[in-house]
């Protein structure tokens, strides 16, 4: 086998391997975000369920830190949903004021949470904690100001088992369509190789036998014919201009 | 008191600028604010000192009420000069004007120029030409309008119920409530709806008067109005509850509201504001000046923007007429036996 | 020149093979890829509907609360509506009584969803207030259902139906995604042909075709070559054993001849005057013997620059779909500047480091190799790319990227003079390009795929992907030759001095070329493709995947007319005009914003753009040696080529700020728009500058 066609081969197995990687990585991550997206929305649902109530007792001029329904409802919506781990509520600098885990009131939240919702540009956020995924959403009052956050922790091992199990099909599903081209390419591939190889035969074969006298062997028809027909040319110009000198000097004797 | 102003200290966090600084500037000596107010303490008072007691801001309050006599008035000015307070509350059109005069015809002398003034509860602060325009004052004043933008009610008008054409009673002489009219017809052709405008009549000695507005209304109902609006005019404040409200009942015509007082009157429903959240605006507005040291005329003169629909369950019953169920969402849902229920 | 079409068919009809089975491959992925999703995500999205459905029902039962009769809700439609708009995987929903017939209804309704509706099955379950809900799969949509229980009293049922089909649409955004993948693998398995097979064929065919050129012109020096131990190494060997048995007939003949002569007494040189005719003819006609040892245009070399190059170009063009974007997150507010400058800031810094550094990085690299000079480079910008992943805010990331910058004009500077030490005049053009293709496949492919990178894995590791590219390219940068040649006849390249700068600035011709063509080409380009679409793009809720797939046209109407325009511009020598009808239609692009602002009209932006640049680049720098002339002699061509290259480059420092400017006066649109319109302005006012007499007089006496 020519070193040129195990390049060539070579190239395929390069190009097929990252154009399928690629693929897998896209259809990878869309799952995993699609599915981070459902699972989010569902988590969500149950918070603007709760910013609803915070906005509406807030209208009626109650304080935001003597909503006294609040815990109860909290419990109510994470016991509803499975899925749901914990729901606090926190002002600003990020101290917890209601939540469902009552030992983590007065606490700190991790500063990264503050800082999403602050840097998000809607009333949406998310962050992430040891374990859990952060949905959050950022509770305003009539006039726009943030008076604090609501977030909603839910399982991170649910989503990351679900993407895992996507991934490892779709690995397989790529390794799959990988090793069909690295057995299909290179035979399809011979193909061009070949005529390739062939053109470059029969320059070989005519250049091997550029010195023969007498008859050119006949050409099997390749790319090259112009150049062959120049170079028998050449050498032919060559060799009968040598000849003649050869002849002209034994005829001198 | 101590108590409770510490278990507040978390109320708001803002985004906006003087976050950081609001506590970092305890001053030793609480900041001083002279209020004025015009028939007693409301929920706007309320909402201004909770805005204080949350954000930790020590401030001592000096109330004074002007109990609807403008003879009060220029005792008040003489002690607002004599004690120099950091701040000036004024609440409504009748105190600020009284407090700071119009921006083209103030009196030096008599009025306050030199300390800060920060009005609240005035429907159209421009109309009544205590400012030029909204987005500054021009002088050391700024403040709170609470009317919900025209374009806002109409909308929220058509989430109830969608409308070809709305009916509107207003006083002629008040010139308030005639921008309002012309304001909604203007909306009207833009959103493509029409408006049926009628002026309550005049009595011989050019006083208006209800007399004839139930006629009025059963014309409009006649002439397939969908909608009465209550736009907030004085003298229609006055008439609603015990005229104009049953006369629109009887011909089943619902009524929307412009203002709480109206609301309260027995409207159908209404995006109105409500005076706690305006207080606590108008307290935002004086942090700005007290603690950020913004000057006044840098900062805009705004109303909130997030407003209350309120829904009378009672009268959605007897007018057959349920919110739609998205609404059971945001509103607020008053039951008039039951007091008020939120959208809980 | 056959050998190289020949050799360009060869690849096409091998890219062609490949694509065909990646094509197929890729359907196999998606295949897969569309069962796993309709497997795993079919369920998730019951479980969100059941999770909506509850909300739905408590608002429903909150309505009951106050009294409204259940049949008798108003506004229902507006809810489904509501819920539909954020959840567009639903397509169908419905509230019947406890007896299944319909009470409202928004949405698709698929067949036979009466019939499931009244089956006494569920209705059954549905009064059972344990149930939390079932689904069924009627027609083609999964209808959820759940049971609407007032305490005790059951009043009815709430269905949400789920498009089974919404898989589809999910895999069809990835769709879009697979495609650059494809335009991406096409421009990699050209490139890599070039690298793994191309070079050597390339080199090989290329020696044999000038080998066979000399023949035909009847040079048949023996060239002191090592051949390739390959096909075409094996046919120069014969060819070359031809050539030496050749050189040996001819040197025998010669050299019998010569011993005849000098034998000879006067009959005989009589006799061997018609020989030593022949000879002579054969000595003008033919030139045999040993060829003098040439410069070394070693094409092989040559070819082994762009692996190294297309990489580290790679790792920066990966950035620039996403670089404001990630700028825009790490914003810091600097007084008195507004944040659109700012974000413009990193851009600039790049810009402008390496329009300044490029003169002097020349010499340098001269200095202490070129070799030596890309490996510092290329491990600056490694380092660079790697800080600006844990970047901190943007005080920090100006750092790094002005690290990158200078590890780019090293590279970039040192790649050049590696080409320029390997080609001699015949072959310059040749080597260039090959640098500009190198450059060129990686602004293919480097955006478009940095902007799926940095949608699915962050802006962070996209820079880490960036750092590793780089880190690859010191690998191929090893393996370059370490034996430096350096051509004695060319002079150090040196800086452009001050007074030479101030002549040219102020010289009109030149400056009309510069400050007119070449600086507005630039700004434009810097200004809208990698500032403005990068930005605007996210702004208008898109994802960077897009800005990086608009940048991918751009660049391949680049790759597509460049090599078109540039073979009719020297074809028809009124380089000019192309310059000016690039500038026009650069100018017109952004123009197409006042019709709509829709992202079809961004990519026809985008499409114009890369149209007009390509149009007007290859025969920008070509006009500055014909049309200043005088200037050269006056200066030099280094010292006008410095200054033209300087000002061009200086341009490209411009083009994100005077964006940014006009994004704060106008927005957006409005900066797209301001951009353009200057550009076009300068096209129209090059025409009408290149269109006056003393103009055109200029070529006329060189």
């Amino acid at each position: 086998m020519g070193t040129i066609r195990v390049r060539f081969i070579t190239v395929a197995l390069v190009v097929s391997f990252f154009a399928v990687g690629m693929a897998a990585f896209l259809n990878y991550f869309k799952y995993k975000s699609t599915i981070g997206g459902i699972v989010k929305s569902r988590v969500l649902v149950v918070g603007r369920g709760i910013e609803n109530s915070v906005q509406a007792s807030l209208a009626l001029g109650m304080q935001f830190t003597e909503l006294s329904a609040l815990p109860s409802q909290m419990e109510r919506e994470a016991a509803s949903d499975p899925l749901i781990q914990g729901i606090d509520v926190f002002d600003s600098t990020g101290q917890i004021i209601y939540s469902t885990d009552a030992a983590s009131v007065g606490r700190s939240v991790d500063r990264a949470w503050t800082d999403a919702a602050a840097a998000s540009k809607s009333t949406e956020w998310t962050g992430e904690a040891p374990g859990e995924y952060v949905a959050g959403i950022s509770l305003k009052n009539n006039f726009d100001l943030t008076v604090g956050y609501l977030a909603l922790r839910y399982s991170r091992d649910y989503v990351d088992r679900a993407a895992q199990a996507a991934a490892r099909q779709i690995v397989i599903a790529a390794l799959g369509a990988f090793v069909g081209i690295a057995l299909v390419a290179p035979l399809a591939l011979i193909v061009v190789i070949r005529r390739f190889e062939r053109d470059l035969q029969v320059l070989e074969t005519a250049a091997s036998h550029l010195e023969d006298r007498g008859q050119p062997v006949p050409l099997p028809g390749s790319a090259f014919d112009p150049i062959i027909d120049h170079l028998r040319a050449s050498l032919r110009d060559a060799n009968s201009a040598l000849d003649d000198l050869r002849a002209k000097l034994d005829r001198a004797g | 008191m101590a108590a409770r102003a510490l278990a507040l200290l978390v109320l708001i966090g803002t985004l906006l600028a003087g976050g950081p600084e609001a506590s970092a500037q305890l001053e030793r000596r609480p900041l001083r604010i002279y209020a004025i107010t015009f028939r007693g303490m409301t929920d706007v008072e309320r909402g201004f000192q909770d805005y204080f007691a949350a954000r930790r801001i020590p401030v001592q309050i000096t109330w004074r009420d002007l109990n609807r006599d403008a003879s009060r008035m220029p005792g008040f000015l003489e002690e607002i000069r004599r004690t120099r307070p950091d701040l000036v509350y004024t609440w409504g059109t009748s105190v600020t004007l009284g407090v700071v005069g119009t921006y083209d015809g103030f009196d030096p002398k008599t009025q306050i120029t030199d300390i800060p003034v920060v009005f609240t509860l005035v429907a159209a602060p421009v109309l009544a030409k205590i400012v030029p325009d909204l987005k500054s004052s021009r002088r050391n004043v700024t403040g709170v309008y609470h009317v919900a933008p025209t374009e806002a009610q109409i909308r929220a008008m058509a989430s109830y119920r969608p409308f070809k054409r709305i009916g509107i009673l207003y006083t002629p002489t008040e010139q308030n409530s005639v921008v309002v009219v012309k304001e909604v017809k203007e909306v009207a052709r833009r959103l493509g709806f029409s408006v049926l405008d009628m002026p309550f009549r005049l009595n011989a000695a050019g006083q208006v008067t209800a007399d004839g507005a139930p006629e009025m209304i059963h014309e409009m109902k006649e002439r397939k109005v969908d909608w009465l609006y209550l736009p907030p005019d004085s003298f229609l404040g006055t008439q609603a509850e015990k005229i104009i409200i049953p006369a629109a009942l009887a011909e089943g015509l619902p009524t929307f509201a412009s203002t709480e007082q109206l609301m309260e009157a027995g409207a159908l429903t209404g995006l109105i504001s409500h005076y706690y959240a305006i207080g606590q605006f108008t307290a935002y507005k004086a942090e700005q000046i007290l603690v950020n040291k913004v000057p006044p005329a840098r900062i805009p003169i705004e109303t909130l923007t997030r407003f209350t629909l309120q829904v009378r369950m009672d009268m959605a019953e007897r007018l057959r007429m349920p919110p739609p169920l998205p609404m059971f969402n945001y509103a607020e849902l008053i039951m008039p036996k039951q007091g008020v229920a939120s959208a809980q | 020149m056959l050998e190289k079409n020949y050799l360009w068919r060869v690849y096409w009809q091998l890219a062609g093979v490949i694509m065909v089975c990646v094509v197929i491959a890729l359907a196999v992925v998606s295949y897969f890829s569309h069962r796993v999703f309709d497997r795993e995500l079919v369920p998730e999205t019951e479980k969100k509907a059941a999770t909506e459905g509850a909300s739905l029902r408590a608002l429903v039962l909150k309505a009951t609360g106050y009294g409204i009769p259940f049949d008798g809700l108003y506004g229902v439609n507006r809810t489904f509506e509501e819920v539909f708009s954020e959840n567009p995987e639903f397509s169908y929903a419905a509230i019947t009584n406890t007896e299944g017939t319909l009470l409202y209804h928004y949405g698709k309704e698929p067949q036979g969803a009466l019939v499931h509706f009244h089956s006494p099955a569920l209705l059954a379950a549905m009064r059972d207030s344990t149930v939390p809900w079932q689904v069924a799969l009627v027609d083609t949509q999964y209808v959820v259902s759940l049971p609407i229980i007032d305490g005790a009293k059951p009043l009815g049922v709430l269905h949400i139906g789920i498009e089974s089909v919404f898989v589809d649409h999910v895999l069809l955004e990835v769709l879009l995604d697979v495609l650059v993948v494809l335009v991406v693998s096409l421009f990699f398995t050209l490139e890599l042909l070039n690298f793994m097979a191309g070079a050597r064929l390339a080199s090989g065919l290329g020696e044999f075709g000038r080998q066979v050129e000399r023949m035909r012109v009847g040079d048949f020096t023996a060239q002191a070559r090592v051949r390739a131990n390959d096909e075409i190494g094996r046919l120069l060997r014969r060819i070359d054993a031809a050539i030496d048995h050749l050189n040996v007939r001819y040197e025998f003949l010669a050299g019998e001849l010569q011993d005849k002569l000098r034998a000879a007494d006067a009959q005989r040189r009589e006799a061997l005057k018609p020989a030593v005719a022949a000879l002579e003819s054969i000595g003008k006609r033919f030139k045999f013997g040993t060829a003098p040892k040439e410069s070394q245009t070693d094409e092989m070399n040559l070819n082994r620059i762009r692996a190294p190059l297309f990489t580290f170009i790679l790792a920066e063009e990966l950035t620039r779909s996403f670089l404001p974007t990630y700028v825009n997150q790490l914003l810091v507010t600097v007084p008195g500047i507004s944040p659109q400058v700012v974000i413009g800031l990193p851009i600039m810094l790049f810009m402008l480091i390496v329009a300044l550094g490029q003169p002097y990085l020349g010499s340098w690299s001269e200095r202490v190799g070129r070799r030596k000079a890309m490996l510092v480079g290329a491990g600056l910008a490694a380092v660079g790319f790697l800080a600006t992943a844990l970047a901190y805010n943007l005080y920090d990331l100006l750092v790094w990227r002005s690290l990158c910058a200078l590890g780019y004009a090293m590279v970039f500077v040192a790649a050049q003079g590696y080409v320029l030490d390997r080609t001699g005049s015949a072959n310059r053009a040749q080597g260039f390009a090959l640098f500009i293709g190198a450059i060129m496949v990686a602004t293919v492919c480097g955006p478009s795929i940095g902007g799926i990178l940095a949608d699915n894995i962050g802006f962070r590791a996209s820079f880490g992907v960036s750092a590793v590219m780089s880190f690859l390219s010191i690998l191929a940068i090893m393996r370059l030759p370490a034996v430096e040649i350096r051509p004695h006849n060319t002079r150090a390249s040196r800086t452009p001095r001050l007074r030479e700068v101030l002549a040219l600035v102020t010289n009109r011709r030149f400056m009309t070329l510069t400050g007119l063509a070449a600086m507005p080409a630039k700004i434009i380009l810097t200004g809208v493709c990698f500032y403005l679409v990068p930005l605007y793009i996210v702004s208008l809720g898109n994802t960077s995947a897009m800005a990086g797939r608009m940048l991918m046209v751009y660049a391949v109407m680049m790759v597509l007319i460049v090599p078109l325009a540039a073979r009719l511009s020297d074809a028809s020598l009124r380089r000019d005009r192309y310059v000016a009808v690039g500038l026009i239609v650069s100018g017109l692009s952004g123009l197409l914003l006042l019709l709509s602002d829709s992202i079809l009209v961004l990519f026809g932006v985008v499409f114009l753009l890369g149209v007009g640049q390509a149009l007007s680049i290859a025969a920008q720098s070509a006009l500055v040696a014909e049309h200043c002339q005088e200037e050269i002699r006056v200066f030099g061509s280094d010292a006008v080529y410095g200054v033209y290259r300087l000002l061009e480059r200086l341009g490209n420092a411009l083009g994100p700020l005077l964006a940014s400017l006009f994004v704060v006066l106008w927005g957006y649109q409005g900066a797209f728009v301001a951009l353009s319109g200057f550009v076009l302005f300068c096209g129209v006012a090059f025409t009408l500058a290149t269109r006056s007499e003393e103009w055109q007089a200029q070529p006329a006496h060189p």
